[in-house]
């Protein structure tokens, strides 16, 4: 392993002003849970470390009005907030999941983002909840959708020098609930062979879907939205028949690959079956047993 | 290389390093301090075998670099019999016949005990969920898991 210079910056401006400085040099670094291995690995070599650990304010957790979960946000902690237990319990299903706990205790919401992994199982849920990313350079803050920010396995269009500072959300509509499932071949430390998120709002009578997201990963170069069947889905009653059509329509518009974990038939017929299921729970949680 | 001085918390005490910026905690321990209860295995994060107790969180100390551990306490499976007595978990492992070649026994003691830190009276399925993260290929984890049970019903820790 070739040595770098290792940054402890104590601010965000002085931490921006490290990242501009060094440029395509420097990596952040938050959990460590994957640029630690791709160092470790050989397939990352940076000049310069700056670690995220001493800037004020990447950890914090905000749910008034919107819900915004700083970089440095760690799965754990996701997995703990009360605030998540409710109608937004796909971001705890999706946090606890990943990893083991020495993983999660140190695994960030923002390095789940830039990572960009198309199975990155936090970053399904938040494309499910409309998040949005803000990334800070020295040029200003920008905020970005998340349903784009990825571009192919590993890459995103976060800036050279920037900083993704946290992914944002609205809070949900009443009549709500979100719901996240996994697929892999053991219950533990697994990366998904799919995994879907959904985010479910019924119309005032509680017959029909009003609004509806679902997102899929790990069959697409990245995070993926089914925008196909969310289309189908709105404005239709929320039958067995109609969910099990928005899973085969999901089927269709992914674009997965096979693999040392599946083959590319196998994860399609996951998502037609995990598609429905996620939705059946979101009606659950809102209050109704599937039909 | 440049070294840098580092000043740890380990254990309780303070031990003053000169290390290069890149190099693990679990390095650290290991070859400057001859701290070598900590294993060392996969080095990415998967097995479990070089878990230190950091702020009291079980964390891998093979992807932690040891310069961000400043000013953090840090506890290793040294510091869990400091006084000459076992720990309740070390001796629970040992009645319940839980080790076998014993290579994962540290990072699975004290992945349980941030685990039982928080969750005094835990059921079978939270344990097995906390040492997720702990591979151990000799036991089938039965004897481990029923170790921890023993210690959490037994007493606190």
């Amino acid at each position: 392993m070739v040595t770098f210079d290792y940054h402890e910056p104590t601010s965000l401006r002085e931490a921006i002003e490290l990242g501009a400085r060094f440029g395509g040099d420097a990596r952040f670094l938050a959990g460590g849970t994957d640029l630690m291995v791709q160092i470790h690995r050989g397939r990352l070599n940076p000049r310069h470390v700056v670690s995220l650990q001493c800037v004020p304010g990447l950890d914090a957790i905000e749910v008034d009005g919107a819900v915004s979960l700083g970089a440095r946000v760690t799965h754990r902690r996701i997995e703990t907030t009360t605030d998540f237990q409710g109608s937004l319990r796909a971001l705890v299903e999706g946090a606890e999941v990943v990893g083991g706990h020495q993983v999660r205790n140190v695994a960030t919401v923002g390095g789940n983002i830039v990572n960009a992994s198309p199975a990155a199982d936090v970053v399904v849920v938040l494309l499910a909840l409309d998040a949005t990313v803000t990334c800070v350079g020295s040029a200003g803050e920008r905020t970005l959708a998340l349903d784009g920010f990825a571009t192919a396995p590993g890459v995103t269009a976060l800036g050279p020098s920037e900083l993704l500072t946290r992914a944002s959300f609205p809070r949900l509509a009443r009549r709500s609930a979100t719901a996240f499932l996994k697929a892999g071949r053991r219950r533990a430390m697994e990366i998904s062979i799919v995994c879907v998120a959904a985010r479910l709002t019924l119309d005032a009578d509680l017959e029909r879907c009003r609004d509806v997201r679902i997102a899929l990963g790990a069959v697409a170069p990245s995070a993926m939205r089914a925008r196909d069947a969310e289309r189908y889905l709105e404005g239709r009653p929320l039958t067995d028949p109609v969910m099990r059509e928005a899973g085969r329509i999901a089927a269709a518009e992914c674009r997965p690959i096979g693999d040392v974990r599946a083959s590319a038939r196998y994860r399609a017929l996951l998502v037609a079956t995990l598609v429905p299921r996620a939705l059946a729970r979101c009606l659950e949680r809102i209050g109704f047993p599937a039909s | 290389m440049t070294r840098i001085p580092l000043s740890l918390s380990i254990n309780g005490q303070t031990h003053e390093v000169l290390a290069e910026p890149h190099r693990t905690l679990l390095d650290v321990l290991r070859t400057d301090l001859g701290l070598i209860g900590t294993k060392e295995n996969c080095l990415v994060a998967e097995c479990g075998v070089c878990t230190v107790l950091l702020e009291g969180a079980a964390v891998n100390a093979c992807i932690l670099l040891a310069a961000q551990c400043q000013g953090r306490a840090i506890v290793t499976i040294e510091g869990l019999a400091a006084a000459g007595r076992l720990h309740p978990l070390q001796q629970a492992f040992i009645d319940h016949g839980a080790v076998q070649c014993g290579y994962c026994i540290p990072g699975m003691i004290l992945a349980a005990k941030a685990y039982l830190d928080e969750n005094p009276e835990p059921d079978e399925n939270g344990v097995r969920e906390a040492l997720a993260g702990n591979l151990c290929r000799c036991t089938g984890y039965q004897r481990i898991i029923e170790a921890v049970l023993g210690v959490a019903r037994r007493e606190t820790v």
